[in-house]
């Protein structure tokens, strides 16, 4: 697949671009010919109608599924451009690229730290046989590391939690693990599935907060699924839409909701 | 909780707990020999030490992965004869016959693992189920090396070709062992690989996502628990001194499973509370009642009930029988104090 692929280019503010992207499950195109770029530092939104593809778009995106055509350009955190697709699906976060999930994926068995701490695995150094054996240098390491997800659920308020049980938390709470847990590997852009799902009105204005400051802080871009169009609106600098896997429109929140085939795709056809 | 003494934190600290655990333990010889207990406790208890061994082994693989495994009879025979021959008919001292028997059933263990990528719970066992019992046949025909049905026998361990233990030391070894075990068990769950595990068993997706390879840490999981089960073989191998094919049977596998459901999955003190509950508990206590304790088998009967009754009242293992315990404690003695102003 990957010897289609032209060498990777950006411009200059571009940190993620999808080309052509299309998924083909049989004969069902759920992704059709797909293109849309995302800035440095911007919150993009993806909407569509249920079953237009979105989180087949973030699964692409994060390599759960090979697309069947199409490449994945990003600007890694190490430096250059590479194309996703030509990688395994675990090494995309030592991209800097990192996801949460539609229904919150945390172990409930684990504390929240342990949790958050899930989101440092590649940035553990020292090697297993200095974990078995708990020599200084990984000790030192488990430490810090301790205290950075300390500070990652301090910042999301939920600090004074770090030992309970996660099986036990309301899904505010998990749905704010989550998100720490992918501050944790200090990203380059994160991806949130449907982040508002099954939140009340108060808690997802606190959201829409904690995402502004996540960007602020940790200087990412943020790429997000939603349905919660006040949420879209109110936060995201653009907003894609798509229906049925095809593009319809890319552009500023305002002239999203005016555009006609978008109203269409969401409403149906005017009746003459 | 920053402010803690140093006093205080030794006192807290589990590797403490560990040592103090192994000291009691290997008090037990002494017990014997003074008279206090009969002689027939240290083969029993040190018979728990190994079976503890072996389902740390399978806790931190069906515990912490949630990978099943019905092979850790075939694995532990596998230590057990490998470090029989090696000591007895090569002539190697002990530690290399140790080392040879952990590090050949642990190659066997990975393939397995690789297997394990394409395949999920039933199958998963039954495929570990199969490979035990290939093994167990084996041990049966290849008389040149397992003996066959006549069964191998060993020699205590002499340790540094210079020591030579009887059962009380080799009991104490035993002891030394199961501590350095559980301080391993305990850093690996404890540190990024026990995180890497658990997310594992929570979800795939999430675990992948957070760049844990399903790959690695799966194969990883399985060279474990067989690295650990075939150490128990081994270490049957020198203490009972005689090791017959027949030992190496499905039911063992199950005794094994049984002891971390039972005792505890994730648990270090629930594999050994498990271990004392399901082989420690039938020999010294059921098979002295009357007219009940002459029944074949009964203490396949004891740990069956005990399996089902643990799994629907008590689904976090014996273990957490202790932690409501104490939790009752505090709720009274807080009571009490309420009482008092």
């Amino acid at each position: 697949m990957s010897d289609k692929i032209m060498p990777a280019e950006l411009r200059a503010e571009e940190v993620l671009r999808i080309e052509n992207l299309s998924m083909h499950f049989g004969g069902l195109k759920a992704v059709d010919q797909l293109s849309f770029s995302i800035n440095e530092h911007e919150i993009f939104g993806l909407i569509g109608p249920n079953g237009a593809g979105k989180t087949t778009v973030f699964n692409c995106i994060t390599q759960f599924y090979k697309p069947s055509d199409g490449s994945v350009l990003f600007r890694t955190k190490q430096g250059p451009v590479e194309n996703l697709v030509d990688q395994k699906v675990h090494n995309i976060i030592r991209k800097g690229l990192v996801r949460t999930f539609q229904n919150v994926e945390l172990v409930s068995e684990l504390s929240l730290i342990d949790n958050v701490l899930v989101g440092a695995h590649i940035d553990f150094k020292s090697g297993g046989f200095s974990q078995a054996l708990r020599l200084p240098k990984a000790r030192r390491e488990e430490k810090a590391m301790r205290e950075k997800a300390e500070r990652v659920l301090d910042f999301m308020g939920i600090a004074d939690l770090k030992d309970a049980l996660a099986g036990g938390q309301p899904y505010g709470v998990r749905k704010k693990v989550e998100m720490a847990r992918t501050l944790m590997c200090e990203p380059k852009l994160i991806i949130l599935d449907e982040p508002a799902a099954g939140l009340n009105d108060v808690e997802t204005q606190q959201l829409a907060e904690t995402i502004r400051e996540v960007r602020e802080k940790y200087n990412c871009s943020i790429l997000l699924v939603e349905h919660d169009m006040r949420l879209v609106m109110d936060i995201c600098d653009r907003v894609c839409a798509i229906s049925f896997g095809k593009f319809l429109a890319c552009d500023v929140p305002s002239a999203i909701q005016k555009n006609a085939l978008v109203q269409e795709a969401y409403l149906g056809e005017k009746e003459d | 909780m920053k402010e803690d003494s140093i006093i205080k934190r030794i006192y807290k600290s589990p590797y403490l707990h560990f040592v103090v655990f192994g000291l009691v333990m290997s008090l037990l010889p002494a017990l014997t020999s003074g008279g206090i207990l009969k002689t027939s406790w240290l083969g029993i208890i040190g018979g728990t030490i190994i079976y503890t061994i072996a389902a740390l082994g399978l806790n931190l693989l069906l515990g912490y992965s949630g990978l099943i495994s019905l092979g850790t009879a075939g694995f532990m025979g596998l230590g057990a004869y490998i470090s029989a021959y090696a000591t007895g008919n090569l002539g190697l001292p002990w530690e290399i016959g140790i080392l040879a028997a952990v590090v050949i059933p642990v190659i066997l263990g990975i393939l397995i693992g690789l297997a394990s990528l394409r395949m999920e719970g039933l199958y998963l066992g039954i495929v570990t189920l199969c490979v035990s019992e290939v093994l167990r046949k084996t041990f049966d025909e290849l008389e040149p090396i397992t003996g066959g049905f006549s069964g191998k026998s060993a020699e205590y361990p002499t340790l540094l070709g210079m020591f030579k233990l009887n059962q009380s030391t080799t009991f104490i070894l035993l002891c030394v062992i199961l501590v350095l075990v559980m301080i391993l068990t305990y850093h690996l769950a404890n540190g990024q690989m026990g995180r890497a595990l658990n997310a594992m068993r929570g979800s795939h997706v999430a675990a992948q996502a957070m760049g844990v390879s399903l790959l690695k840490y799966r194969l990883i999981a399985f060279a474990l628990a067989t690295g650990y089960a075939s150490l128990a073989g081994a270490l049957y191998a020198h203490f009972i001194k005689f090791v017959y094919p027949s030992t190496w049977n499905l039911p063992l596998s199950l005794v094994i499973l049984s002891i971390i459901v039972i005792g505890g999955l994730r648990s270090i003190y629930g594999t050994f509370i498990g271990a004392v509950i399901v082989y420690a508990l039938p020999d010294l206590v059921l098979k002295r009642i009357p007219v009940i304790g002459d029944i074949n088998g009964l203490s396949y009967v004891f740990s069956g009930i005990l399996i089902i009754l643990v799994v629907l009242f008590y689904p976090g293992g014996c273990v957490t029988v202790f932690y409501d315990l104490k939790r009752l404690l505090k709720k009274l003695t807080k009571r009490q104090v309420k009482d008092h102003v």
